[in-house]
């Protein structure tokens, strides 16, 4: 049920040239904010540098020290990378909803770039499959099998999640580039002209517009859950003696459905907040995020329940050492922290419908979900990368391990991390209008209220 | 719903039938410039249509307070079934404690599930206002397409409502008892 | 490109209730035959019961053989409902409409299909442990004996009487509008008897509201049940850790995967059954079938992910007796043989066959696929189920063989006739397709022209 409202509407900018205008005139000049936030965001990518040769200096023959930074790379897979989602899962579900909100996704694929150069280092990190642990590979049975496949497919994979969200992201903004390009002069003129590729929106573009979109759209979403399989095996679990869970890089994939949910959560309340866009996102977005929320919170909880009632139930001795190190063990906190926010928290707010249908009920819900994704990341690899030393590489030796606590090193490299996104992201949308203006003025197309009989009603039309 | 107090056979109920949704409107709009009250009338369709299309009252319900009873009441019969069937029967099975929280988790999810939706299902009927023993002024043809304006009252007010409701243009107005 | 119908009230009632207001010539034949096939599988039950477990083909170590191999099954195709109904419902697909009900009956037949299968059959001597749900029903008071709650045996049947209460009563409350619509068409003892099950149903704007809130809240309580449900028929396997392949912690995944795939694609076959038997073609377009053959293709590659990851994973724990029952799956005759007929039926045969339109748009074409992919995951549960049991594997001194005896194959044939039958009787007293789900869609419709175009469009509350 959607609500009759006028929340479905958008009275303030009303025809396609209105919408054209005003997105326009927002990609020009940049409000002190935006300089105070880049800024911002700047410095803290300085101190994440500065973390990162303190890190160096650990060396890289141990994995213990670089644990934060492995769980870093896995908290901006699950949560940066998988955004892009939200753009096109919807897309392809034809939901008119996601039309304001597509582009503020799809920038995400730009954070990809940032991604695959923080994972660089884990390259060197990751031991060799020399050391005899479990692989995929059946490394040492399989002859000319080199020792650095996971390193191999792991960067591949990670590449090419980066070019497509690249890709994805440049297509689908190209009606809007050209638009900036007509309505600009000069050098900006010329660039954008580059970057607009020739588009000037035949029938012939248009058609496979949507073609190249759904085709990209799709192709992302494989390599996300290739990406998620293959780090998550190849940087998490194998590491782990005596760890085999055939659920877990579905799991890793699921959660981060779920994280990138919450993360464009974050990013329209903050748009609509801090950058003026409440005539364009507005309760509708909200709510139908908010309900994939509340939907991908519980499969959050399905997910992990399938893993542990298996390993509970089976009480196989490495079954039980992984539950202790991951769950009840030195990590519990963090395991508690994310069982809450990502699933208990979720459910008994979203449930109510006026927390649901509402704007801060969904983004206090996915702030939580966020935290509650990087303690879930945190416990996984950074108690992965304690024992990946171990001298057995099959069965898990007790006592474990302590609980590893970040150290200043670490602190400053999440701290830049973050900085180092949301200094992406903000640099991006100088190029690229952070709403879609192109989708915007189709929705104008295919939703209209007209009266029926005594009432009004909302008529939504079906491209097919 | 029309079942107000009054003594039994006092209520009489009359109905007019409609072939266009805005001669059904209109009926409504006659009906209540006549001086009957929303609780008297009621429009009956053969099929949903968008709610406010005959200018009706948006109908109150009280459905979304039945599943959360109805869950609160599984959860309790599942905590007891489960903890008291270990405690009664004190065998340890395949090394795991008297009391394990996972399988209990389990079978109290179910018992949770099935009380709500147990719940919700009495919920809908009863906030249906169903069964209807009594069916009132009525046509078949309303499940065929035709719309109904139906009048519950006193037996003096069915003059004027018939009044009103041929002065919609009613194709047919049918007289029935209703029950006090 | 989607096309327009658009019919009166009066036509649908006369076309929709053509197969409850009289009967179709094939109608009768086909259940009699469908009733002669259940009861020789009855009559082979009650052989079973007679002599004894030994009149089928179980033996040490295969104690579960086709009956669990059809239990699973028939929980798998009970998915169908409830992905289509309520997922539908949610994400309010207006192609669901002419679909749901049929799914829902699916549901239920199926899932008495499943306890037919195994949990009622299987027990030996059922009497004397209490018939019919032995180990959930406390019986033995005089002992003091309790079920095991920390047994997979007890969360099953609480879960599957959860899921067959709640499909029941869903079917049942979707209903009332359309028996208020035959007991208006009928007169006599059978007007009376739809009036008694009509509750006296008038059509008043807040009977509608309440339908249209029902469809949703049941949906939603009914999802996390139907999710538990073929999760727990996983555990019912995976939990155990004496069976080589079946320690997984994919298998609740992988399991609610396998049975939406061959749900949804039971539902494409009953769909095509539906136009073919009742005529339906004016309610079941060739865009309901392009529409589901898409959900299957995203279902049916998840799927394969699924049974993917199972199956890397089992080699990846490189351990002797996984290898082994690995190997002989996949190699060894004749598994290798079903193996192979498996892959083919169930995913590589059908899959890349609903990338065609032509053939998503086919009924001919959607029939044989859809029911390819049921051939195949019945063949995927067998794989998994029975080389898990035969110990085929270094250093076990007790292998085993297994081969369904006849009664066997008796009593899972029943299983069949019993959903056929099931629904044809069904089909025969009640409409399967839901009347004013079809006729609010038709008030609801729209176009938009957009220039010299005119778009489907439909109205949104």
């Amino acid at each position: 049920m959607r609500s009759g409202s006028a929340d479905d509407g958008h009275t303030a900018v009303s025809g396609p040239v209105e919408v054209s205008r005003d997105l326009l005139e927002r990609t020009r000049p940049a409000s002190r904010l935006f300089w105070w936030a880049a800024g911002g965001s700047a410095a803290l990518l300085a101190l994440g540098v500065i973390g990162f040769v303190i890190r160096l200096g650990d060396g890289i023959e141990k994995t213990d020290p670089w644990g934060y930074y492995a769980a870093l790379v896995a908290f901006l897979l699950t949560t940066a990378q998988a955004a892009p989602m939200v753009a096109i899962a919807p897309r392809l579900a034809k939901a008119h909803w996601r039309r304001p909100i597509s582009r503020a996704a799809e920038i995400f694929g730009v954070v990809g770039v940032l991604n695959l150069i923080l994972f660089i280092p884990l390259v060197w990190v990751l031991p060799d499959l020399g050391d005899g642990r479990r692989s995929l590979w059946f490394f040492g049975e399989v002859r000319s099998m080199p020792a650095h496949m996971p390193h191999i497919v792991t960067t591949i994979s990670m590449t090419a999640l980066a070019v497509v969200g690249c890709a994805l992201l440049w297509v689908s903004s190209l009606p809007d580039l050209a638009s900036i390009r007509d309505n600009s002069g000069g050098r900006r003129r010329r660039i954008f002209a580059k970057l607009a590729n020739g588009w000037h929106g035949t029938s012939r573009q248009w058609f496979t517009q949507y073609h190249r979109l759904g085709i990209l759209g799709a192709f992302y979403f494989m390599m996300l859950v290739f990406t998620h399989f293959a780090f998550s095996v190849e940087f998490g679990m194998s590491l782990v003696p005596g760890w085999i869970d055939a659920l877990f890089p579905a799991t890793h994939a699921a959660n981060s459905l779920q994280a990138g949910v919450a993360t464009v959560l974050v990013v329209m309340f903050l748009l609509r907040r801090f950058c003026g866009f409440g005539d364009y996102i507005e309760l509708d977005q909200f709510w139908g995020l908010g309900k994939l929320l509340f939907a991908l919170s519980l499969l959050w909880f399905w997910f992990w329940f399938s893993s542990f009632i298996i390993l509970w139930y089976g009480k196989k001795p490495n079954e039980e050492a992984v539950l202790d190190l991951m769950m009840v063990g030195p990590y519990m906190p963090a395991f508690v922290t994310a069982f809450v926010l990502n699933f208990v928290a979720p459910l008994f707010m979203m449930v109510w419908n006026p927390v649901r249908k509402s704007i801060w009920g969904p983004t206090l819900v996915a702030t939580g979900v966020l935290i509650g994704t990087l303690f879930d990341r945190i416990r996984i690899y950074v108690s992965a990368y304690t024992v990946a030393g171990a001298e057995d590489k099959h069965e898990m030796h007790l006592p474990l391990p302590p609980a590893n606590l970040p150290d200043l090193a670490d602190v400053l490299l999440w701290v830049g991390a973050l900085g180092g996104v949301a200094l992406v992201y903000l640099m991006s949308t100088r190029v690229i209008p952070v709403i879609n203006i192109w989708e915007q003025k189709e929705a104008l197309l295919y939703k209209i209220h007209k009266p029926f009989h005594r009432t009004e009603v909302l008529v939504l039309g079906k491209k097919d | 719903m029309t079942e107000n107090s009054g003594g039994i056979l006092s209520q009489r109920s009359i109905i007019g039938l409609y072939v266009d949704e805005d001669a059904a409107a209109n009926a409504m709009d006659g009906l209540k410039a006549a001086g009957f009250s929303e609780s008297e009338y009621e429009i009956l369709t053969g099929t949903p249509y968008p709610e406010g299309t005959f200018g009706e009252a948006e109908p109150v319900h009280k459905l979304y307070r039945f599943p959360l009873i109805g869950a609160a009441s599984g959860f309790i019969v599942g905590l007891v079934l489960t903890v008291g069937t270990q405690l009664s029967f004190p065998l340890v099975t395949g090394g795991k404690p008297i009391l394990s929280i996972p399988p209990m988790a389990i079978v109290m999810y179910e018992g949770t599930l099935l009380g709500a939706i147990l719940f919700t299902i009495f919920g809908i009927i009863f906030e249906s206002r169903l069964p209807r023993t009594f069916m009132g002024a009525y046509d078949t043809r309303i499940t065929e397409g035709y719309i109904g304006v139906a009048v519950t009252g006193e037996a003096g007010k069915m003059g004027p409502a018939e009044e009103a409701l041929k002065a919609a243009g009613a194709e047919e107005v049918k007289r029935g008892w209703e029950k006090g | 490109m989607q096309e327009h119908i658009q019919l009166t009230q009066k036509e649908i009632n006369r076309d929709l209730l053509s197969g409850v207001l009289k009967s179709p010539k094939w109608w009768l034949p086909a259940v009699l035959v469908l009733l002669v096939v259940f009861l020789i599988g009855a009559a082979a039950f009650g052989y079973l019961l007679n002599k004894g477990l030994g009149v089928t083909g179980l033996n040490r170590p295969v104690m579960w053989g086709v009956y669990l191999v059809s239990f699973v099954f028939w929980i798998g195709i009970s998915h169908a409902g409830i992905m289509i109904s309520a997922i539908l419902r949610l994400t309010q697909a207006e192609w669901r409409r002419p679909v749901t009900r049929a799914a829902e009956v699916l549901t239920v037949f199926s899932l008495i299909a499943a306890l037919l299968s195994a949990p009622l059959v299987h027990e030996g001597r059922p009497w004397r442990a209490g018939f019919p749900i032995p180990w959930i029903m406390p019986w033995d008071f005089a002992r003091g004996i309790w079920p095991n709650i920390r047994s997979p045996f007890v969360w099953d049947p609480s879960a599957i009487l959860t899921y067959l209460t709640a499909s029941s009563l869903f079917i049942y409350v979707a209903l009332i509008p359309d028996l208020a619509i035959l007991r208006d068409r009928l007169s006599g003892w059978k007007s009376g008897f739809y009036s008694v099950l009509s509750l006296g149903w008038r059509g008043s704007p807040r009977q509608w509201k309440l339908q249209a809130v029902a469809g949703i809240l049941l949906s939603a309580l009914v999802l996390p049940v139907f999710v538990s449900v073929h999760s727990i028929v996983s555990w019912d396997f995976a939990v155990n850790i004496g069976a080589e392949g079946w320690h997984s912690t994919i298998f609740a995944p992988y399991f609610i995967i396998g049975a939406i795939h061959s749900g949804v694609a039971a539902v494409a076959t009953v769909m095509v059954a539906m136009v073919w038997l009742w005529g339906w073609d004016r309610y079941l377009r060739p865009d309901h079938f392009d529409a589901i053959g898409r959900l299957l293709i995203v279902v049916g590659t998840t799927w394969f992910f699924f049974f993917f990851l199972e199956f890397v994973f089992a080699m990846y724990t490189l351990e002797g007796p996984e290898l082994a029952m690995r190997d002989l799956q996949v190699f060894q005759y004749p598994w290798s043989i079903l193996f192979v007929v498996f892959l083919i039926t169930a995913f590589f045969f059908p899959v890349p066959m609903w990338l065609l339109k032509n053939v998503r748009r086919s009924m001919f074409w959607m029939f044989v696929t859809t029911l390819s992919v049921n051939v195949g995951m019945w063949l995927e549960r067998f794989i998994i189920i029975i080389p898990g049991l035969l110990r085929r594997q270094p250093l076990v001194f007790d292998w085993g063989t297994y081969h369904p005896s006849i009664i066997e194959i008796l009593m899972v044939a029943a299983t069949f006739a019993w959903v056929l039958l099931g629904l044809l009787i069904f089909a025969r007293i009640f409409p399967l397709i839901p009347l004013f789900d079809i006729k609010e869609g038709m008030v609801g419709r729209e176009e938009i022209k957009i220039g010299r175009r005119k778009v489907a469009a439909s109205i949104r509350e």
